[in-house]
């Protein structure tokens, strides 16, 4: 499967918040809800008149790269509206390339609704109790009393 | 006016599939997609941002994208028009006209719905009474700031033909001063950073070159796309190699990038100016032939910045001299660098100076009028409604009676306003007469413009006996103080036009495109044609349609609006060093359009209005050195106006998603200061001094420096009771207004400029707590109808 991201220069991500505001009227999501967020590192002083100031948008686990869009090959909202233009989509091994062409990028794989994602909880019938390692331990040592309650597989066996 | 087609320069973010080479009005997915260049309402400046409005068959507005064939903004697009849908679907929008017996003023459920046709009755009644008992001076129109309603000359010559238009800001201390410093001295409107944005290939233009520097004065144009610069353009050219200086009290985003960053104390500019002036002129790193041939009164100024040598300047600043130095050094020996002056340089008593010493540091090192340094326009250019209709409409006799233009010629002649701080006199005077009749247009002063609001307040409701107001949401002021609304359609159901930057500088122009139908509402050149075919007839029979006072209006006669709107933006033809080439000037000479023809370093129109010819510096009235006594009671310089990506001034408060990103109003505080009061971040304080205080949030953040306090401006809430019924006024908006701090007469002897960030104040916690309950907001304005 393809996995497609977000590739973030966030160099010059200015913290305009247009990415959260787009994605809020694109999913409509409702105040209180959001699908990406623009994380905020600063300002502190790293020595006299220097300053951190980093600006990240980050996708939350609600961020489903604009399915409904990309799908038709257009652009996630987030990419289309960054006032900065700092934002692009592509394929996670494309995007990845770009990495080493400047440093204060950071490239984000989002998982709409991880919980969800993982499915419901089925039990796998060929799984039962695990038991415990057999440990080779040498007689008569205190590790060999720690493992005495232990079952006789062996390690290699699981 | 010669023009060419906009480019359409695909970002590299674009996908592939675009709409890019789109015409202005097309169909996708059954939906039928207009493109827009807007401007107004809701409130912003006039960048014209490109954007495509998705209408469906039931001709509702269900999607907001930016356009990718803008030539500026290239799709790219601020959360305010993102939200554009919440704005013009609110369910506290206003649709319809509006009436209540003046003797109701402040309380929300008097208002009556009427038709359009008695509202006009009405007007008509008022004001054929009202002018007919004190003459047509008695109307005054309250102009706000940015929107195209802030700029609607034409009401007052035109429609009201009254010479009183005033924008109610202290001083007029926004945009203006800077305007009239350029204009006295150059004889060019405005001067703006050259950012391509009149090129077709813009910043890859063969005419371009790439700011070395760029110096960012007073001004934080990313969230606020100030006076029409589309402020992420600076990211644009930092991307292409351009480096920062920041003149700014506060760290900000920018200033962290900065190769030099000079805080000063507020309202100090001038004086580092003079300082930055000095070193360049005694290191000889000025553009000497710049100087020779294009300017005038260069030896007197270079005696007037000795004056302020830099160890002085140092003094006075707090910005150490090393630094001062190094940042005059690196502006000058870019080739070229540019300017970015902002709203802090109207802000102070002292603005006229601040602006004239800054034109000067652009003139002698040559950047004016030079591609990446100062783009400026010619004969022709200047904002393009300025002045227009007041000879017919007021004639020589009424605009004597401009309030304000004896005492401060200087303000009332250049920008055809009365003078605001006057104005305010006369309403609480009745000299030089009484002023009996008004209307907002664009304007929510008691929550936002005006100094003082609750004064002015009072002087509305003890002056005027009849009020209009004309938005797309109650507000404050005219919950306060109105006895008739209007209700403003929104850009999305419009037509207008639109120039960047107001015209002032040559760059680009546009359509703003109706793409939904607008109900009731009508915009402000609808109003403005309406209520001049009933008042002043005489004065419109030569526009049939509202598009003849379009074409007229705005586009010179030399487009028609139903060409312009197919191309929905044309670039303005741009050229350089026009002073070698004869259109600066009305008699097609060479040089500048000043009486010496050359940029006047020492300003013969400055004499003209009794004021020194040559910049200087003056304390801010209010400071620890002219007010040490009052200092030791409110121990911190203040300033205002703190800019947020949420709002455009007092708008957007009741758009949730706006509202979520920034729910109450918040004062920063350095954090050792913080530490010593016992203020925790997010806690509730109040800012105080002599004249007035306010509630506000503490932002406890290393942005302001140990004795400098920075608040936002414009709150109101538009959740909370809508009576005026207590000294928190209509929708609590005296709770947290700043401008309770700010004085009015406080300002510079041209009659511009104010005190807005140059004031003092203390602050002290609160126990008690007034934050925003979003869910409330949500509740009450998140179901859009």
């Amino acid at each position: 499967m393809t996995a497609y991201g977000l590739l973030i220069d966030y160099e010059y991500c200015t913290g305009c918040q247009s990415c959260e505001i787009t994605c809020k009227e694109e999913h409509d999501y409702p105040v209180g809800k959001w699908g990406i967020r623009v994380l905020d590192d600063g300002p502190w002083e790293i020595e006299p008149k220097r300053f951190n100031w980093n600006k990240i948008p980050v996708p939350t686990d609600l961020c489903d790269l604009c399915t409904d869009r990309t799908s038709t090959g257009r652009e996630p909202m987030c990419v289309h509206h960054c006032l900065a233009n700092v934002i692009t989509y592509g394929k996670v091994e494309d995007l990845a390339k770009k990495l080493p062409e400047k440093g204060k990028q950071v490239l984000f794989v989002p998982q709409f609704k991880p919980y969800e994602a993982k499915g419901p909880f089925v039990h796998d019938p060929s799984k039962g109790l695990r038991k415990a390692a057999h440990l080779e331990v040498q007689e008569n040592t205190a590790a060999e009393r720690m493992a005495a309650h232990r079952g006789d597989a062996r390690v290699e066996e699981y | 006016m010669k023009t060419k087609a906009t480019p359409a320069i695909k970002l590299d973010t674009l996908s592939d599939v675009n709409d890019l080479g789109k015409p202005w009005r097309y169909t996708e997915d059954g939906l039928t997609v207009t493109r827009s260049s807007v401007w107004s309402p809701p409130g912003c400046h006039p960048v014209g941002c490109g954007l495509k409005l998705f209408v469906d068959d039931n001709g509702r507005l269900v999607r907001v994208e930016g356009d990718e064939n803008h030539p500026v903004t290239q799709g790219r697009l601020c959360p305010r028009c993102i939200a554009l849908k919440d704005y013009v679907y609110n369910p506290s929008r206003i649709v319809f006209p509006m009436k209540r017996d003046p003797e109701f003023r402040g309380q929300d459920d008097k208002w009556e719905r009427i038709t359009w046709d008695e509202a006009l009755d009405i007007i008509e009644e008022r004001y054929k009474t009202l002018t007919g008992k004190y003459g047509r001076e008695t109307m005054v129109i309250f102009t706000g700031t940015g929107r195209e309603g802030g700029t609607m000359a034409p009401f007052a010559t035109m429609s009201f033909a009254t010479p009183n238009f005033c924008y109610t800001q202290s001083g007029y201390a926004c945009y203006t001063p800077r305007l009239a410093a350029c204009a006295y001295i150059t004889g060019i409107p405005y001067p703006e950073l050259d950012y391509a944005a009149g090129l077709p290939g813009r910043y890859d233009d063969p005419e371009y070159e790439v700011p070395e520097v760029v110096m960012l004065w007073g001004k934080e144009p990313l969230p606020s796309n100030p006076d029409g610069f589309f402020g992420h353009s600076v990211i644009d050219l930092m991307r292409r190699g351009t480096r920062i200086i920041s003149v700014d009290p506060r760290v900000n985003w920018l200033s962290t990038r900065a190769d030099y960053h000079l805080r000063l104390r507020p309202g100090t500019d001038t004086a580092l100016a003079l300082a930055m002036l000095d070193v360049i002129i005694k290191e000889e790193i000025y553009d000497k032939d710049f100087v020779d041939y294009w300017t005038y009164g260069f030896e007197a100024l270079a005696e007037r910045a000795a004056e302020m040598p830099v160890e002085k300047a140092a003094e006075i600043t707090g910005v150490p001299a090393e630094d001062i130095i190094n940042a005059a050094r690196m502006y000058a020996t870019a080739k070229p660098a540019g300017i970015l002056w902002g709203l802090a340089i109207d802000q102070k008593t002292n603005g006229m100076q601040n602006g004239q010493a800054v034109v000067a540091l652009m003139a002698i090192t040559g950047n004016i009028d030079r591609p990446g340094g100062q783009v400026v326009g010619d004969i022709n250019s200047g904002l393009n409604e300025g002045g227009f209709g007041f000879d017919e409409g007021i004639g020589p006799e009424l605009a004597q009676k401009m309030i304000g233009i004896k005492e401060y010629p200087g303000y009332c002649n250049l920008i055809l306003n009365s003078q605001a701080d006057m104005t305010l006199g006369a309403m609480e005077t009745d000299e030089p007469y009484p002023l009996r009749m008004g209307m907002y247009t664009g304007n929510n002063l008691l929550a936002c413009t005006s100094a003082e609001p609750r004064r002015w307040r009072d002087a509305i409701l003890r002056s005027l006996e009849f009020c209009i107001a004309f938005d797309c949401f109650m507000t404050p002021s005219a919950q306060a103080t109105c006895d008739l609304f209007l209700p403003l359609a929104t850009v999305a159901e419009r037509e207008g036009t639109l120039f960047a930057e107001y015209g002032a500088a040559p760059l680009y122009f546009g359509a703003m495109n109706k793409a939904i139908e607008p109900g009731e509402a009508r915009s402000d050149l609808e109003l403005a044609f309406t209520l001049g075919k009933r008042l002043n007839p005489h004065l419109w029979e030569e526009y049939d349609t509202v598009r003849d006072f379009i074409n007229h209006l705005r586009l010179g006669r030399q487009f028609d609006f139903e060409d312009l709107r197919k191309e929905v933006t044309l670039q303005q033809d741009i050229s350089y060093f026009k002073y070698e080439s004869g259109t600066l000037r009305r008699d097609g000479g060479l040089g500048f359009n000043t009486p010496s023809g050359r940029i006047e370093l020492y300003s013969s129109a400055y004499r003209t209005f009794n004021e020194d010819p040559l910049p200087y510096y003056e304390e801010p009235h209010f400071s620890p050195v002219s007010t040490p006594e009052l200092f030791e009671e409110y121990p911190f310089v203040l300033t205002t106006g703190a800019r947020t990506y949420a709002f455009f001034h007092s708008e957007h408060r009741q758009i949730p998603y706006l509202r979520e990103l920034n729910p109450d109003p918040f004062v920063e505080i350095n954090p050792k200061v913080a530490q010593r009061l016992g203020i925790a971040d997010g806690q509730w304080c109040e800012v105080f001094n002599h004249i007035g205080s306010a509630k506000l949030k503490a932002k406890v953040t290393v942005t302001v420096d140990e004795n400098t306090l920075h608040a936002q401006h414009g709150w109101w809430f538009p959740e909370t009771n809508p009576n005026d019924l207590d000294e928190n006024g209509p929708y609590q908006t005296f709770r947290s207004n700043i401008n309770n701090l700010v004085p009015n007469f406080h300002v510079g002897k041209i009659g511009f400029g104010a005190p807005f960030k140059s004031m003092i104040a203390n602050i002290r916690p609160l126990e008690e707590s007034y934050d925003t309950d979003m869910s409330v907001v949500w509740d009450k304005f998140g179901k859009l109808v």
